[in-house]
């Protein structure tokens, strides 16, 4: 049925507005991050809106390794390739043992409960483990370690790996496996050969889905790592206590650093975000 | 009373027109079939008729007033949809005692008219079910049940027995026809099945690619259908067509190498008269082509070679092709016991008065002889 | 001897049973290392009152020699600080919880038709969703600054000075954290209920329109109804996630002024960090383990039985 004119009119201000709105803090990091010192100091006594005068100085001194910037946090060269190193890793353990697990699941309802415990483990609270799992990793000299931390993470995101790949075998019929199955194949022959090939837009979304978890993380990596390993996330809250002041035009460069693979992969997955998270309980 | 007029109806959607100028006259009580194949816009036309869609051109009338600007709810028609549509979280009373509910109808005689519909489509055990545990057939009938109890005055039916097993269907369909007989509703269904359409409709329409082919009566758009695409999409098996050419009082069919087929002289001044060039489509319907295995008297030298043939208990189908053309298919349908040879040589027979002659630029019927 | 009377229908069975359980064996040694066992040594230390203070450094098996009993939990029950963060926790989940819903709910009415740019508007409506938390705690950290923007647009609003000092009041810094989780979260909202909107069954609907049911009748009679199971599905996972609020506290406070904004997480956290409270940590941490869990079995309960009509 359609509507009278100015009742579309106004639903697209409506959603002009929060358009807007929802874009605007965004807006504000990556116009900071491009701002010259006058323009984000706290000092300013004024707003700018937009960068006057756009420069990528800020950018250059999160990559300095000249104290006068930065003095407790150091140079921002090594949270990043940490960031990506332990994300990619920690995407890594979550999917080859999540792929294999899903498989099970969905093909032989192995496990009985196990997919609601993965479930069930979402919704503790993550200081509650990571205290135990800190106090492990301490004595076993795990801390500030990039393995020490790639477990964590494999665990932490294993549900959203299983459950995940978990609607997509379920998306590809069973007679697809028995069929190779009846040809000659062994088990784990039809799962390498005739499944995993056709879920391949699923395993990468799904690697994609961990990746900007992983990448997102905070509250592991500031348990879990001291100065060697610190990630993006972790460096930006150092950087907040800073005796330096106020550094918003670094920080938003570094911030603007860390937001933008998450939005990149994210518009990318976009189709396979509803199910992602909310465990496969909804597809679109 | 429920008159039907549509008026030169005409919907699109982007660059595609799903109904083009489509204009129709239904009768009171009467029970007419949107028949197509599936696109042909038969369901579009219903939901115009419904309200749910607005026509951009063109007009509907119930009973002489225009219902164009008249919103779904309060045409009075009622609505039989493919997938049944209950409402899945609610019980089958509730399903069917909605309409009525929202008409806001005391309680008393909500139940009333609820346990009198469901005596008599024998649902009344189901009333306290979920709808969404219902078996397919029931889930049919309680649909039917929900459209009834309003008693609407126009009815809406879109292909409500294709999800029903054969056996089921024969006898939904007779049921629909008495409760619509009963009701004294006008009805239009929508359906593909042209064996639905002919045994249930006083009239159908019959409709390609947006476009209105024939609207009469099942005997009629089975004796003179209008094209060639009518005659083809009505009858089972479908008509055979042969292509060729009419010359000097008799056709040179092209399927049949050159084969001829004599017009005798009672038809052939009426031929002459009739078409407008040479280039012609004679239709023959399976049923009155007969199989022969002797020269006969009927005057042309058909032959055609056995390929393959179907018992179907109460006929058998045999399919052939001309001699010396394997790509035409041609059928006929014989008695119950007919076994025939395959690879044998075999001369077609059928009456004159059985030719359906078509004009094969315009497609459309010529003349038949009777 | 007892292969051969196995019967080989018999033998496929257990050989795909065996098959299934070998691929999920690597992720069940994943849970009951990095699961289960930390959960147990979690509940032993909880018992204790050891602490790399009191003795042995990283030795924390030695925790028996400090056994304490109950006494942490008897403590940490009696901790207002503790029992005020969770019930500022919960506050917290409760009106942003409902808002970002409503939210969420009317973005997904408006996308339902079609309209210019819908999908230029649609990628830019979730991206606050795909920031990272802590980058968003930081963004609002400066927006809500005294001389920030946020401060700016009110006082062109009100037409006066307005230079609220947010991130320092103790109700005014609640008020920006949950401003901030309105603003990163209620795009998941409005994705899961657009596309239960959007899956939700068109004829249904369109039996009730011819029904005769007005607008809001359809609404409230046949659209609400089904869209029930994606309404709970949404509430309970944003209620799951948004009950461990950390990120954006820290980056825009760190649980402060003083500890006005502490979540559970933040003052767990403050307390297994900055106290070197261990045990008595552990113990919080198991509290809330069983509360969750309690919570999270009954709030689960729809989903499985979402997945089992979806497997039927």
């Amino acid at each position: 049925m359609e509507q009278k004119l100015y009742v579309r009119a106004l639903k697209f201000f409506l959603i002009v507005a929060v358009t807007i709105l929802f874009f605007f803090p965004i807006y504000w990091v990556f116009s900071m991050a491009f701002k010259p010192f006058p323009e984000w100091t706290a000092a300013a006594g004024k707003i700018y809106w937009y960068p006057h005068h756009p420069t990528i100085n800020n950018f250059r001194a999160i990559f300095s390794r000249k104290l006068e910037m930065s003095p407790i946090a150091g140079t921002a060269i090594r949270p990043i390739v940490n960031s990506l190193t332990v994300s990619i890793i920690g995407t890594g353990i979550a999917m080859v043992v999540g792929v294999f697990a899903a498989y099970g699941i969905s093909r032989y309802k192995a496990g009985g409960n196990l997919p609601f415990m993965l479930l069930q483990l979402r919704m503790f609270p993550p200081i509650a483990i990571l205290i135990p799992i800190m106090i492990m990793w301490a004595f076993l000299r795990m801390i500030d370690t990039w393995y020490g931390l790639v477990i964590i993470y494999g665990v932490v995101t294993l549900p959203f790996s299983v459950w995940l790949m978990k609607t997509f075998f379920d998306d590809i019929p069973k007679e697809l496996d028995e069929a190779a199955i009846v040809d000659g194949c062994s088990n784990i022959g039809a799962f390498f050969k005739v499944v995993i090939p056709l879920a391949k837009s699923g395993i990468a979304s799904t690697a994609l889905f961990v990746f900007i978890l992983n990448w997102s993380d905070f509250l592991i990596a500031l348990i879990l790592t001291d100065r060697r390993w610190t990630t993006i996330p972790v460096h930006i809250s150092k950087l907040q206590s800073a005796m330096v002041g106020a550094l918003y035009g670094p920080k938003a460069a570094l911030a603007m650093i860390a937001a933008v693979p998450p939005i990149i992969f994210g518009i990318m997955i976009q189709k396979y975000l509803v199910r992602g998270l909310t465990f496969g309980a909804i597809k679109k | 009373m429920a008159h039907i007029s549509l008026e030169r109806l005409v919907k699109r959607f982007g660059k595609q027109t799903a109904v083009d100028r489509l204009s129709l006259e239904i009768k009171d009580r009467e029970f007419i079939a949107l028949l197509g194949p599936s696109g042909c816009g038969k369901t579009t036309t219903m939901n115009m008729i419904s309200g749910l869609l607005k026509p951009d051109e063109g007009n509907i009338y119930f009973d002489g007033q225009s219902v164009i600007s008249t919103p779904p709810g309060k045409r009075g028609v009622g609505f039989m949809f493919q997938n049944y549509a209950v409402f899945t979280f609610l019980n089958v009373y509730d399903n069917i005692a909605f309409g009525l509910k929202i008409q806001k109808l005391p309680h008393e005689e909500i139940t009333r008219r609820v346990n009198e519909v469901t005596r008599l489509l024998q649902i009344r055990h189901l009333l306290r079910m979920s709808a969404s545990a219902l078996s397919i057939n029931d889930m049919q009938r309680v649909a039917l049940a929900r459209s009834m109890i309003t008693k609407p005055k126009i009815f809406l039916l879109d292909e409500p027995l294709s999800n029903l097993d054969a056996a089921l269907r024969a006898t939904m369909r007779a049921e629909l026809k008495k409760i619509q007989q009963e009701a004294g509703q006008t009805a239009i269904y929508v359906t593909h099945d042209q064996v639905e359409a002919m045994s249930l409709a006083d009239r159908i329409a019959v409709m390609n690619f947006a476009v209105l082919q024939q609207y009469d009566t099942p005997y009629n758009i089975y004796n003179r259908p209008k094209n060639l695409f009518v005659a083809n999409f009505i009858g089972s098996p479908t008509i055979n067509f042969f292509e060729g050419i009419y010359r000097k009082k008799e056709f040179v069919l092209s399927d049949f190498s050159g084969g001829i087929m004599p017009v005798s002289p009672k038809y052939a001044k009426e031929v002459k008269a009739k078409l407008k060039q040479e280039r012609v489509v004679v239709g023959v319907r399976p049923e009155h082509l007969k199989v022969r295995h002797r020269k006969n008297g009927s005057g042309h030298n058909l032959k055609a070679k056995i390929v393959s043939y179907e018992p179907l208990g109460s006929k058998t189908v045999v399919y052939m092709h001309p001699d010396g053309n394997p790509h035409a298919i041609i059928k006929s349908v014989m008695g119950s016991g007919y076994k025939p040879k395959l690879g044998e040589i075999t001369v077609l027979d059928f009456e004159e008065k059985a030719i359906y002659l078509f004009d094969k630029e315009t497609e459309e019927l010529s003349l038949r002889f009777s | 001897m007892l292969k051969k009377q196995i019967k080989l229908e018999d033998r496929g069975k257990i050989d795909t049973a065996r098959f299934g359980f070998f691929m999920i064996l690597p992720a069940l040694v994943f849970l009951l290392f990095i699961v289960i066992f930390p959960l147990l040594s979690s509940i032993y230390l909880s018992l204790s009152e050891w602490s790399p203070l009191t003795g042995g450094g990283t030795r924390w098996y030695e925790a028996y020699k400090y056994w304490g009993w109950l006494a942490n939990y008897w403590n940490i029950l009696r901790d207002v600080e503790f029992l005020i963060a969770i019930l500022r926790t919960f506050v917290i989940v409760i009106v942003v919880v409902p808002v970002e819903f409503f939210i969420g709910l009317g973005l997904a009415f408006l996308f339902r038709e079609n309209f210019t740019g819908k999908k230029v508007f649609y990628s830019i409506i979730l991206m606050p969703m795909m920031i990272v938390p802590a980058v968003a705690g930081f963004v609002f950290y400066m927006l809500f600054q005294a001389q920030g923007p946020v401060n700016a647009v009110l006082s062109a609003l009100a037409m006066k000075e307005v230079s609220i000092l947010w991130l320092q009041g103790k109700a005014s810094a609640i008020i920006a954290i949950m401003i901030a989780d309105i603003w990163q979260w209620s795009p998941f909202m409005f994705l899961i209920l657009l596309s239960g909107l959007l899956a939700l069954p068109e004829d249904q609907i369109n039996a009730a329109l011819i029904l005769g049911a007005t607008k809001w009748q359809r609404f409230k009679m046949v659209l609400f109804p089904l869209m029930k199971p994606v309404i709970v599905i949404s509430l309970i996972f944003r209620g799951m996630e948004a009950v461990k609020i950390f990120d954006s506290i820290w980056l825009m406070t760190t649980g402060g002024p003083g500890t006005a904004t502490e979540s559970i997480s933040v003052y767990m956290y403050k307390h297994g960090f900055k106290h070197l409270q261990w045990s008595w940590v552990a113990a919080g941490g198991i509290i809330i383990l069983i509360i969750i869990t309690l919570i999270s079995l009954q709030a689960l309960k729809p989903i499985k039985e979402q997945e089992e009509k979806q497997a039927a």
